[in-house]
């Protein structure tokens, strides 16, 4: 580098000598791939490093004490930690520095688990692993201490979806002293539970549930529903989102519209359409699921009137009064087959993709309590009705549902177990005293060819991720493969998603129960309520700064930048507004005298981090 | 193992809102890939001048990948200064006679792990085929 100004600009910067190095197990997932005691070695050995140390579990107790310590020490100015994936844990790692007093910025990651340990094993592993810590350190030596930005938030939350889940958040961040608005896109409140009669695994009706969950909701001096309601625009950060929803009023009249017309028989017609903007500080996502709708001819359905889905038999179950033989639409029900697993659970190879080269993977979880706690039902209720189970695995997993599966054991349903690659027949039976016969090979009578005639086929259909793109592209969410919502951690981030102030509740996220959905919607809720709080929001300061020593005032960096007012020419020399920088950088590039640079991620510090990677 | 010194590094820039958490992904998929590939992780690529590209290769980087989130880019206006800045490294690549097919601008999302590999499996066949970048 020939330039004098960038020799000037490179001198002033204080190259950290005190640079303390900590490297992950994560309890073999990174150390059965990754020789971590030699990349402790070579990190030792770096420019900059005074002690590198290795720890099982750098996120416990004890591994986030190591770097405490070192820091009160006075022996370290500048920490780099070699582990998982930074969104998991940076936040972690720069709570431990602000805890020995330090600033939380003089801290950067290397990602030897999700970019080194989890793809490639042994001696290559190990070697970029110690380029990945090389890289960090290089940054970590230029590292300068921050503030970050303060901003007002608003003790305001908007939950989307008002089914189980965003009630649930919704009442709970109410109880917390946050405002809410409860959007919910058609006229009703409860969503897909309402579709249910009693509940597994303890009986309770859906109906009671729902009501007394809304009555709170509607009730509540916090909560304001719209129903009809959709998201239509989305803005803002985290702390200051402005949410554009439209109402749309369903004219039970169908007819086309014209607010002010006069309409023969009805009178002026008003308008039916209402958008308005929703200032709110956090959003809760609760649009929950859509029911897996079988293909035409899989298992019989559409084919033969008597294969219905799990949720058709308990909306018609849930109608029927007592007798001894289960009677459904005017036809008395001797026998039933059940069959597990259709829409979920599909196999590469096997199962038929969709339009776009799609399958279920996924177990959608509540499909087979729900399955015997309808089998125990009916044979309690209907006891001359039989029910036959044709299962690939029973997934009565938690508290009181595993009950369900003795029960029907009790009550005498029949169990069938089949192979994906061998899934029962549904085919006109051969006895003419019923319409259907189901065949499979069972697996519990050493594939045994079991032929059953049956009135009635009931389709355990399981659950697909809702149709919430315009949700997805406006807010620029994650969806995981399994097309439902992403969670920045399964474990460790569970409700956060990677938007910073966007929650998770109930089955937008996965398959799950109610039981579940109201858990991860009070845990939306609470930390919705954490965040706002205070009133205050902080934000990473990662804006640009100008060398003002250095600026000759070319103006080249006003023209490149992309946010409106962020950059100006004052008295000859660039002036950043910081409040308005987007922190993109978009100046650094173009400065000819690199007097303006990214705090936090500069360009010397991306040279710093090329220069470890090529090092020999 | 190829020695370290020969090693045809390829330095991915990896957005932070987009492609960085989908390389996270690749490795929660345990998908392997080539391991001479270093990621970096930037807000925006939009950031780097033209001669950090040269300084790259003359530092000895064999191939560049530019994972950008492309028209989703978050920063407005972003994609489209980067892409412009892009052409103009390829002019100069060019003069310096260098193989303009070492730096590639692409979109990743987080989730995009199939385009992931295969940029990163082809930014590979192509430094292994054609080596070390030479530079005055
Ligand atoms: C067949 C079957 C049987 C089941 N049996 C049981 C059982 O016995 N016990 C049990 O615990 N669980 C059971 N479940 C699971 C239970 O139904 C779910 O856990 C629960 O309904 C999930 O609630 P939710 O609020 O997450 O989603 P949903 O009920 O799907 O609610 C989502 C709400 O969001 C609204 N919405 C969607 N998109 C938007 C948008 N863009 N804007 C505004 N609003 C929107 C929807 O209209 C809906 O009201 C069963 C599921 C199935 C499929
Ligand atoms: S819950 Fe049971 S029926 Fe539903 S997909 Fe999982 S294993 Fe199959």
């Amino acid at each position: 580098m020939s330039d004098p100004k960038e020799k000037k600009n490179e001198n002033s910067v204080n190259r950290s000598e005190k640079i303390g190095v900590y490297v992950c197990y994560c309890g073999g997932n990174i150390s059965d791939h990754v020789d971590v005691e030699k990349v402790r070695d070579a990190a030792e050995k770096m420019p900059g490093v005074v002690v590198a140390r290795t720890n099982s579990f750098m996120c416990s107790d004890l591994g986030q004490d190591l770097i405490t310590q070192d820091l009160k020490d006075g022996l370290i100015d500048r920490v780099v930690v070699a582990s998982c994936a930074p969104s998991l844990h940076e936040s972690t790692f720069r709570g431990a520095i602000t805890r020995a007093n330090g600033n939380p910025y003089i801290y950067d990651h290397a990602n030897i688990r999700e970019h080194v340990s989890w793809i490639m094993h042994g001696e290559k592993a190990t070697f970029k692993a110690e380029k990945l810590v090389g890289a960090a350190v290089g940054k970590a030596g230029l590292l300068e201490k921050l503030d970050p930005i303060q901003v007002n938030s608003r003790k305001h939350v908007t939950v989307i979806g008002g089914g189980i889940a965003g009630l649930k958040a919704a009442l709970s961040a109410a109880d917390f002293g946050l405002n809410v608005v409860l959007i919910e896109k058609t006229p009703f409140l409860g969503g897909n539970a309402a579709m249910l009669d009693k509940i597994a695994p303890f009986g309770e009706k859906a109906s009671d549930l729902i009501s007394q969950l809304a009555k709170s909701v509607l009730e509540h001096k916090n909560i304001t529903v719209k129903t009809h309601c959709r998201l239509v625009g989305f803005d803002g950060y985290i702390g200051k989102f402005d949410l554009s929803v439209k109402t749309v009023f369903t004219d039970p009249s169908d007819h086309e519209q014209h607010p002010g017309h006069f309409v023969p028989f009805e009178g002026v017609e008003t308008d039916t359409v209402v958008e308005e903007i929703i200032e709110t500080g956090a959003v809760i996502l609760a649009t929950g699921f859509k029911s897996y709708r079988p293909d035409h001819g899989e298992y019989g359905f559409g084919k033969h009137k008597e294969v219905i889905t799990l949720p058709d038999l308990i909306k018609q179950v849930g109608k029927v009064e007592g007798s001894s033989t289960l009677e459904l639409d005017g036809r008395k029900i001797r026998s039933i087959a059940m069959i597990h697993c259709v829409g979920s659970r599909q196999i590469p190879g096997i199962h038929k993709e969709d339009e776009n080269g799609y399958l279920n993977e996924y177990c959608s979880r509540t499909c087979c309590s729900s399955v015997l706690f309808m089998a125990n039902k009916i044979r309690e209720q209907f006891p001359d009705t039989n029910i036959y189970d044709f299962y690939r695995d029973i997934r009565t997993y938690g508290r009181g549902q595993e009950d369900l599966y003795d029960k029907a054991s009790e009550n005498r349903v029949v169990f069938f177990r089949f192979d994906a690659t061998e899934s029962p027949q549904v085919i006109p039976s051969s006895d003419s005293d019923y319409p259907l016969q189901v065949t499979v090979k069972d697996g519990l009578t050493f594939n045994e060819e079991i032929e059953v005639p049956v009135d009635l086929v009931v389709l355990a259909t399981g659950m697909e991720a809702g149709d919430i793109s315009d949700i997805v592209s406006m807010m620029k969410l994650p969806v995981g493969t399994d097309k439902f919502l992403q969670e920045v951690h399964p474990k460790l981030a569970p409700v956060e998603m990677a938007v910073s102030g966007v929650f998770l509740a109930g089955t937008c996220q996965a398959p799950m129960t109610i039981g579940e959905a109201c858990n991860g919607a009070a845990a939306a809720a609470a930390k919705a309520a954490s965040l706002l709080g205070k009133g205050l929001v902080e934000l990473d300061p990662y804006v640009a700064e100008v060398d003002t020593a250095l600026c000759d005032g070319t103006g080249a960096c006003v023209d490149a930048c992309l946010a409106d007012g962020a950059l100006a020419m004052v008295d000859g020399k660039a002036l950043v507004t910081p409040a308005l920088c987007l922190g993109c950088g978009a100046c650094v590039a173009v400065c000819p005298s690199r007097a303006i640079d990214l705090k936090g991620w500069s360009l010397k510090q991306y040279e710093a981090m090329v220069d470890m990677i090529v090092a020999e | 193992m190829e020695s370290p010194d020969k090693e045809k590094k390829i330095l991915i820039l990896a957005t932070d809102s987009c492609a960085y958490p989908g390389a996270d992904s690749v490795g929660q998929a345990h998908s392997s890939y080539p391991a001479n590939t270093y990621i970096l992780r930037v807000r925006a690529p939009v950031m780097f001048p033209e001669q950090f590209y040269l300084d790259c290769f003359k530092k000895g980087i064999s191939g560049i990948i530019i994972m950008s989130c492309g028209e989703e880019c978050p920063y407005e206006g972003a994609y489209k200064a980067l892409a412009t800045r892009i052409d103009a490294v390829y002019q100069l690549m060019k003069k310096q006679d260098l193989d303009i097919r070492r730096l590639r601008l692409t979109a990743i999302c987080t989730v995009c792990n199939r385009a992931f590999l295969k940029e990163v499996n082809l930014m590979n066949d192509l430094v292994q085929e054609i080596g070390l970048p030479e530079m005055d």
